[in-house]
């Protein structure tokens, strides 16, 4: 022990060690092992959450595709162009990108520059550039060098082609993308696709660090759809619908609905006071926006969210309605399957009925009463007291049953958005004596567009309740099918002997009944007219009407069922057989050749029919003159070649027997006529009027011989010259029916 | 006791020359002749290898560390990812030199440097005072570009003073006027000095530095009792009846909730660096790796430096260096226990005690096992001067393991 290093020293210095190394090391491993292994995926977590940054990459949404593919909904690139502020290291960088996208956006620059001051590292200054804006972007950035500071990132923009066109039923799309109405919110999940990522690691600063972290996640396309609605029907239907809303002065929109029978398809679904799906939130019917913009400035926005959610709702699915007379058909059905009553049954009716003891007498339409009447011709009649008569024997609780069974009790499930369900009496079904009267002639008590539909198409495909659809395929990228929806009936509801009387009966209805507005020659239409009260909207105490007509083609093999239906109809009528019908038949009588549906007609129809004009261009006078005798047509020559070589009407349209077909046989014109006033006459007037004058008219709407009816459209407007032998057609309608 | 050691220190001797000369024949082992070249100076003579591989070895892994952890920094504030490391190998390679020159010196000659090194650290601690504050505190001292810090002098001017006075005064200090008085008159106005800067963790250091020496020197314990109960009391007293402490205060209450928002307290150091350790895990993320480096820990190639280290090699790499440190102690203390005197001994010791009292106060730091305070991590924190130093300081341990009595290769 040199140079006296006691034992104590080595002691105490031995303490101090193992202070040190014994007590100091072990605390900091045990710390260690705190921090890292039990602490340590949630420091882990903490640390990600501000090391990386996700940034979303939209992926393309579906394309919405009608029946035949042709496009509705598309979605094209667009730019969002983004400013990176923590890029933006100089004064001169930030002035230039700042007056660069200014020149270029527009965005004004006092914005841009508190924009580009902002302590963050990404901040949106305008979305869904096109791209040519977005060329002028690149050129600005090579032009100056920028590599930096500026960027532009893949999005998405919705287009719909056809703007209006079935905008309820397709939708729109918001400022994300994503689906806010129609199929385009039904079918949200499916159109979306999986957004992809850019995860970029970055620094404490938010800029991206130099190095090696950056992963990209590509998005997932979104799948199409391929849809029932047909495009040439639908736009049938809101010519159609249009047309009615305009005549008849209707307050409160139009739908109609057009289904294939059998398997639920949705073929058309017009809703006009509708909206352009590309701009959505601009209000589409001027006078609106006009009344909105007269209001004090803190109403406007309330007013304004009001007629936007007005514009969008979907009439034919969120609309609830008291179906009115169409409703019959159902306790027609009723009836008949539960052998209460048949086709001659007899009713008496002389104008009101007290359906029991102590009741308030209920009133039929027709004032002075329908006398006496098989139930086939109560049926036609529309007759109230017979079908209150009808409902008693069928009883509050069978009544509930069919109720039920049509699917009136629930929502049909369509994939749309909005649906709404029925309102009944009560939740039981229970009904006080009046309420059954009411109801067997659909009054007082509410169900959607959709759902009456529903029920007609039944009666229609011999008693199968079907599942309305909007989509028949979803399809992937390339087109191919990943799914066909093809959902199956959902049960029977009547027998298929029950429809078929049924059908009928309304066929007859549609040919000589209250519904004969609605006959197309030789397409057997079979529907029931409806007029239902509403409380009125437009002033107090006021009744307002909902007309709507509710019918189907062709009756011995129902192929298409269509509903149309007038809200507030404010013009000479409303009954729904004045109104609804009407707009039926302009609807179906392109729709029904469209689907390639053939004409048949009955001998009778066969005596009155309009010729099909004959192809005489290339043939001799003497043989274009037989021929056009054959099929009792008159021909007037004019020139004096001995060949035809021009003819008015052309081949193949079609005029009344007895009509006139001018043919020429050289180049000298024929003097031509101006198109006279033909509304608002019989058909004998109109007749008349176009014999002396040389033209050819294709009545419509009408069988010729029939009393009380009056013209009110002609296809080409007065005071047109027109060349000899023109054809005009001219809709007839009749004036007597009140239901 | 004495007799053992004596007779297994006697025992030792001749096993350890045997080998020698078996080295020396032996040309299998030509690898070692470097090693065998230096035990051939004697056993008296020889430097301790150990613990020269124990120094080179941390400082190599600490200059890497170094190098990973300054780069993003250096980059973004420096425009050059080298900027650190550059300047830090050079005084890496300044140190190693000095270190071994230093060893080559014997060290009692530094019993007349104590005085002057003494009165020199006095002087700088005043200087100091008057240089510009940086970050509010006035630590360095510039000169042309280098800077160091005043207390970097003052802990070896306190660790060479006290080894003097004990060695020179040993059968004397269990009395006031030799055991306690002189030492007091050197430590109180330095800690006067140092928290007039404010250093604490210096003053910290230094004081468990001088009542470590003073206790080996055989002070009595009741002397201890009595300033850990006046300390106390002076504590109690700051606490209870005044706000002399709400900048301490605020630390304890960022050590006691890092997570927290409450105001006043700043703990984004501590947070972003406890971030680092957890998400290093038990293997890390490898060697460059880290992502908290990325100006998320405030200045990483400093006192944090250590969570970078946790989050790129994780569990396993901390725990080696942590070994690593723990062998240096303790070989540094068995050098100094075996020293030839009572003055290399005691200054083996200190100069130990000081590289393992900054570790462990630099990672409890770290780790946030007490209050946040800066205290660098020796051989891995960036400061060129401090790392030449300390490597001198080392340099001095090798001195006295010459003469120690030891096994030393």
């Amino acid at each position: 022990m040199a140079k006296g290093i006691t034992i104590r020293m080595q002691r105490r210095s031995m303490i101090v060690l193992v202070i040190l190394v014994f007590l100091g090391f072990p605390m900091l491993v045990c710390r260690l092992i705190a921090l890292q292994m039990f602490q340590g995926e949630y420091l882990q977590k903490m640390a990600s959450q501000q090391q990386l940054r996700d940034t979303k990459i939209n992926p393309r949404r579906g394309t919405i595709f009608d029946r035949n593919m042709n496009p509705l909904a598309q979605s094209a690139t667009v730019w969002t162009v983004v400013l990176e502020p923590s890029y933006i290291d100089s004064e001169e960088k930030r002035e230039l990108i700042c007056s660069g996208m200014n020149e270029i956006l527009g965005v004004e620059k006092e914005k841009l520059i508190k924009l580009s001051k902002k302590k963050s590292c990404y901040t949106i200054i305008k979305k869904k550039v096109e791209s040519d804006v977005k060329d002028k972007i690149v050129d600005f950035k090579t032009k100056n060098g920028i590599t930096s500071g500026l960027r532009l990132i893949e999005d998405y923009k919705r287009y719909y082609p056809l703007k209006n066109f079935a905008s309820t039923v397709i939708g729109f799309t918001g400022a994300d993308s994503q689906g806010l109405a129609g199929v385009e919110a039904s079918y949200e999940k499916v159109l979306r696709g999986e957004p992809g990522r850019i995860l970029t690691a970055r620094n404490a600063l938010g800029t991206e660090m130099p190095f090696e972290y950056e992963q990209r996640l590509d998005p997932t396309p979104g799948c199409s759809l391929k849809l029932c609605i047909d495009e040439a029907i639908q736009r049938f239907m809101e010519k159609a619908v249009e047309e009615g809303i305009k005549t008849h002065k209707v307050q409160n929109r139009a739908a109609a609905i057009a289904m294939d029978v059998n398997t639920g398809e949705i073929l058309g679904m017009a809703v006009k006071g509708d909206f352009d799906a590309n701009e959505p939130f601009k209000i589409a019917d001027p006078a609106i926006e006009e009344k909105i913009a007269a209001l004090p400035e803190e109403e406007k926005a309330k007013a304004k969210n009001q007629a936007l959610s007005q514009q969008w709702r979907n009439k034919a699915v969120s609309d609830t309605y008291y179906p009115g007379s169409v409703f019959k058909m159902v306790t027609a059905s009723m009836g008949l399957e539960l052998n209460v009553v048949n086709e001659s049954s007899n009713f008496n009716c002389n104008g009101s009925i007290k359906p029991f003891e102590g009741a308030k007498p209920i009133r039929c339409h027709k004032h002075s009463g329908h006398g006496s009447q098989t139930f086939v011709k109560a049926l036609c009649n529309s007759c109230n007291p017979a079908f209150i008569t009808l409902g008693q024997r069928i009883g509050a609780e069978n009544f509930f049953k069919f109720y039920k069974d049509f699917g009136f009790h629930s929502k049909t499930g369509i994939d749309l958005p909005g649906e709404s369900g029925d309102i009944f009496f009560s939740a039981d079904g229970s009904m006080a004596p009046t309420d059954l009267c009411v109801a067997s002639m659909g009054q007082n008590f509410s169900i959607t567009p959709i759902q009456m539909i529903t029920a007609a198409a039944a009666i229609a495909n011999g008693g199968n309740l079907v599942q309305p659809h909007v989509v028949k395929e979803v399809l992937d990228e390339n087109g191919n099918t990943v799914k066909k929806i093809n959902p199956a009936p959902k049960r029977r509801v009547i027998s298929k002997e029950t429809a078929r009387r049924v059908t009928a009966m309304l066929h007859e209805n549609a040919t000589n009944g209250a519904a004969r507005n609605a006959y197309i020659p030789g397409y057997r239409v079979a529907g029931k007219t409806g007029t239902s009260q509403k409380i009125g909207l437009s002033a107090p105490g006021q009744m307002d009407y909902i007309s709507s007509f509710c019918g189907f083609a062709p009756a011995d093999d129902p192929k298409i069922v269509m509903l149309v239906f007038f809200d507030t109809p404010k013009g000479d009528h409303y009954y729904g057989a004045a109104v609804a019908a009407p707009a039926f038949v302009t609807a179906m009588q392109d729709i029904l050749p469209y689907m390639g549906i053939e004409k048949v007609y009955s001998e009778e129809e066969l005596e009155k029919i309009n010729t099909v004009v004959p192809e005489l261009i290339g043939k001799s006078v003497g043989e274009a003159k037989n021929t056009a005798a054959s099929l009792s047509l008159r021909v007037v020559v004019v020139g004096n070649g001995d060949k035809v070589i021009s003819q008015i009407p052309d081949p193949s349209s079609h005029i009344p027997k007895d009509g006139k077909i001018i043919l020429h046989t050289d180049s000298s014109s024929s003097s031509s006529i101006k198109v006279p006033k033909l509304v608002g006459l019989t058909p004998a007037e109109v007749n008349k009027i176009a014999s002396q004058l040389g033209l050819n008219i294709n009545f419509s709407g009408i069988k010729l011989e029939e009393q009380g009816v009056a013209s009110t459209a002609q296809s080409i407007p007065e005071g047109t010259e027109v060349p000899m032998g023109t054809v005009v057609t001219v809709n007839f309608i009749h004036h007597d029916s009140t239901d | 006791m004495k007799a053992r050691r004596m007779k297994r220190t006697l025992a030792k001797s001749p096993e350890a020359e045997l080998s020698v000369e078996k080295t020396a024949h032996s040309k299998k082992k030509n690898k070692f002749r470097i090693f065998s070249k230096m035990k051939v100076m004697s056993l008296r003579s020889g430097m301790d290898i150990p613990f020269l591989f124990l120094v080179l070895t941390i400082l190599v892994v600490g200059v890497i560390m170094m190098f990973s952890a300054s780069y993003p920094y250096a980059f973004y504030h420096n425009h050059d990812s080298f900027f650190f490391i550059k300047r830090q190998l050079i005084f890496a390679i300044l140190g190693v030199v000095s270190m071994i020159m230093v060893s080559n010196i014997d060290y009692t000659s530094l019993h007349k440097l104590t005085v002057p090194l003494l009165g020199t650290s006095f002087v700088l601690l005043i200087l100091v005072l008057f240089m510009p504050a940086m970050n509010g505190v006035h630590r360095w001292i510039q000169l042309g570009t280098a800077s160091f810090q005043a207390s970097e002098i003052t802990k070896f001017a306190i660790i060479l003073s006290f080894s003097h006075f004990i060695s020179l005064n040993l059968h004397r200090m269990h009395t006031f006027r030799y055991g306690i008085l002189p030492y007091l008159l050197i430590l109180a106005p330095t800690i006067v000095l140092l928290a007039l800067e404010p250093h604490i963790s210096c003053s910290v250091i230094v004081i468990l530095l001088a009542a470590g020496m003073l206790f080996i020197g055989g002070v009595k314990l009741k002397w201890f009792g009595m300033v850990i109960g006046a300390i106390a009391s002076a504590l109690i007293y700051l606490v209870l009846f005044t706000d002399k402490l709400t900048y301490a205060n605020n630390r304890i209450a960022g050590w006691l909730d890092p997570f927290g928002s409450s105001s006043g307290v700043d703990t984004w150091q501590t947070r972003q660096g406890l971030y680092a350790i957890g998400s290093g895990g038990i293997l890390g993320l490898g060697l460059g790796n880290s992502r908290q480096k990325y100006l998320y820990i405030p200045e990483p190639q400093n006192d944090f430096i250590f969570s970078v280290v946790c989050e790129e090699l994780g569990f396993v790499g901390a725990v080696l260096i942590l070994l690593l440190f723990a062998l240096l102690v303790w070989r540094g203390m068995l050098i100094a226990i075996r020293a030839k005197d009572k003055f290399g001994m005691l200054l083996g010791i200190g100069l130990t005690a000081q590289v393992g009292l900054q570790v462990i106060l630099n990672i409890a730091v770290v780790t946030n096992t007490i209050p946040n305070t800066g205290i660098s991590l020796p051989f891995f924190s960036y400061g060129g001067t401090s790392l030449m130093m300390l490597l001198a300081q080392m340099g001095v341990i090798l001195s006295i393991s010459r003469s120690s009595r030891m096994e030393k290769s």
